[in-house]
């Protein structure tokens, strides 16, 4: 397990943020951390991270506990946090090798991984620009490739696509699931559900510090659907195909404009099979035949009332 | 061995381009203008010195000149460090800084370098002004090497003050107002609790006179008293130049000072203002650093 969190209590004067959090992560996920504004992400993050003493509860990454060996354990983490500052009168790649001095990187390895990494994040064309000069999306790019200079297993990404352009989003995007492609275990929160939904192997949902649902997409989807959602697509007999549905059992309210068919039913994959043998039985001309699955804006909404500590 | 990061980016940054060339050479301008003026006024009043230089003047503007670089040191060194760390807070950079496997001592260490590499280069830059009283003899330069060493502990006591407040206080401006009103009091506190003291010893009657031991024990944390040992070069030419020309407060303190010492035997008659007050810099210096790291350690702080 990469990172194991357990009990995690964080106070702030008297203000529960974080309240016995269990969390974990194994090696090669990137685990998606979804709550509102103040539910305690970004607390948890930094206390993963070792920039926070928790009031009480544990957290190991790899198997080290961080409040005891902190400095073994920050070779291990890549931390970019949700806001953060550069040197703006510094170069991208003295930038990059302040970074690595800090990590005891020597100077003539730390060359070629600046160009390495530039590279990933694609900013090797700004290398000797001066910081103060980049974009917003760039300076994201580079605290990115500033977290990867000491080739971590494990990154926390408070919020990395936050204040970003569509082109910028989709740029970060991109670069995340290279790291994917990498190995690296990642913790990543944000508040573009559909862009963690695309990305996350698993997600966890925390609420007023508490982690409500903890688990892979689909099982998440799956299990706070009420009823699955069926979309068919006819070429004909549209009125024959609503009226043979209605007949059958388990079948909930149907809808249907230009030959699609919205259905909510109840049951699994049998029973989908069964509505498709059935409507192939009796000769409706079947164009496309799919499961609708449940939104990750919809399962977030449904688990999460809004509060925050 | 590698350099200090911290004071590696630093050296790189500020030495870039010309504002520090300007700086540098605005303030050996400044030293020499200094210098030049009090040669002029001098020769304009002391109608015997008009043909030439009097050694003498030589020595009370290398007086000048040092107590010059001692308050510009007490006026920079704060402005330079009780902004280090906090303004990497307000900078958010501060946390980027402390998830690297680089210690909390070592940040508080490479921050306090950055002032002393600063000052050092101050002080190098100024030598060639200093030196001109090397032109006219009674100064050696052991006394100035050994002055440049009480700069740099000076600096360090100054450095690491800021620093701790700056670690403290996570505002810049709170930082520096309580760094400069903690620096006050080192420095003049020692002086008024002194002087309190000598009042009711008079005031009880009695009627011996304070030994140096007893000054020290008053005086050490101050950096004012350290630096008295070479307001005089330690030397007796420069009491009778001080006595001469009247030289205000601090003259004649650095006179009582040394009378004092003079009259003490054995350990204590080496343990010179500067080597006493240098001491405590250094141990004051070192507990700051160790308080700095307990405070800027993410796991140990509270928020």
């Amino acid at each position: 397990m990469m990172v194991h969190v357990d009990n995690l209590t964080k106070r702030f004067n008297g203000t529960l943020a974080v309240d016995r959090l269990n969390m974990e992560i194994p090696e090669g996920e990137i685990y998606g951390f979804v709550g509102a504004n103040g539910a305690g992400k970004t607390t948890t993050m930094r206390i993963i991270a070792g920039l926070l003493a928790p009031t009480s509860g544990k957290v190991y990454i790899d198997g080290i506990d961080v409040s005891k060996e902190p400095l073994e354990v920050k070779r291990h983490i890549g931390y970019m946090p949700d806001f953060f500052g550069v040197y703006n009168d510094l170069k991208v790649s003295e930038y990059m090798s302040f970074y690595a001095g800090l990590y005891g990187i020597s100077k003539q390895k730390c060359m070629g991984l600046i160009d390495s990494l530039l590279e990933l994040v694609r900013l090797t064309n700004k290398k000797e620009a001066y910081v103060d000069t980049l974009s917003r999306g760039m300076k994201q790019r580079l605290c990115l490739a500033r977290s990867l200079i000491h080739d971590p297993q494990f990154l926390i990404l408070d919020e990395p696509a936050s204040g970003l352009d569509p082109r910028a989003r989709v740029e970060m995007k991109e670069i995340l699931r290279e790291l994917r492609s990498l190995g690296k275990t990642v913790l990543i929160s944000s508040h573009i559900l559909h862009e963690l939904s695309e990305l996350c192997t698993s997600i966890g949902i925390i609420e007023a510090g508490k982690l409500v649902a903890s688990g892979s997409v689909q099982d998440i989807t799956l299990k706070m659907s009420h009823s699955n959602q069926l979309k068919i697509r006819v070429s004909e007999k549209e009125e024959e195909a609503v009226k043979i549905l209605m007949e059958m059992p388990g079948i909930g309210s149907i809808s249907s404009v230009s030959g699609i068919i919205d259905v909510n039913m109840e049951g699994g994959e049998e029973a989908y099979v069964r509505v498709l043998k059935t409507l192939v039985e009796k000769d409706i001309p079947v164009v496309s035949f799919h499961p609708v699955e449940g939104s990750l804006e919809s399962v977030f909404m449904q688990l999460t009332k809004g509060e925050t500590q | 061995m590698n350099m200090n990061p911290i004071l590696q980016k630093d050296i790189k940054t500020k030495l870039r381009g010309w504002r520090s060339v300007v700086l540098i050479c605005s303030y050996v301008l400044l030293l020499t203008l200094i210098l030049l003026v009090y040669f002029i006024g001098n020769n304009m009043v002391a109608p015997y010195s008009r043909q030439s230089f009097n050694p003498r003047m030589a020595i009370n503007g290398y007086n000048i000149l040092i107590t010059f670089q001692f308050a510009l040191l007490y006026l920079a060194v704060p402005a330079i460090t009780a902004t280090s760390i906090s303004s990497e807070r307000e900078r958010q950079t501060l946390d980027l800084m402390l998830v690297t496997k680089t210690p909390a001592r070592e940040i508080i260490i490479g921050k306090i370098m950055v002032s002393l590499a600063h000052i050092l280069l101050l002080l190098i830059a100024s030598m060639p002004v200093i030196g001109i009283v090397f032109f006219f003899g009674g100064i050696n330069f052991l006394d100035l090497i050994k002055l440049i060493f009480f700069y740099v502990l000076t600096s360090l006591f100054v450095a690491s003050s800021g620093v701790f407040f700056s670690t403290i206080f996570k505002r810049n401006i709170v930082s520096i107002i309580v760094t400069y009103i903690f620096l006050g009091l080192v420095t003049f506190g020692p002086f008024l609790v002194f002087l309190a003291y000598a009042l009711i010893r008079e005031q009880s009657g009695l009627s011996t006179a304070p030994t140096y031991k007893n000054l020290v024990a008053y005086l050490f944390p101050s950096p004012v008293f350290g630096f008295t040992s070479f307001y005089f070069g330690g030397s007796n030419m420069y009491s009778m130049v001080s006595s001469y020309y009247g030289y205000g407060m601090l003259s004649s303190i650095a006179g009582e000072i040394e009378n004092l010492l003079a009259a003490e035997t054995g350990f204590w008659k080496h343990m010179k203002p500067w080597i006493v007050n240098g001491t405590f810099s250094v141990l004051f210096s070192t507990l700051l650093v160790f308080l700095s790291s307990i405070a800027l350690n993410p796991i140990r702080r509270k928020k």
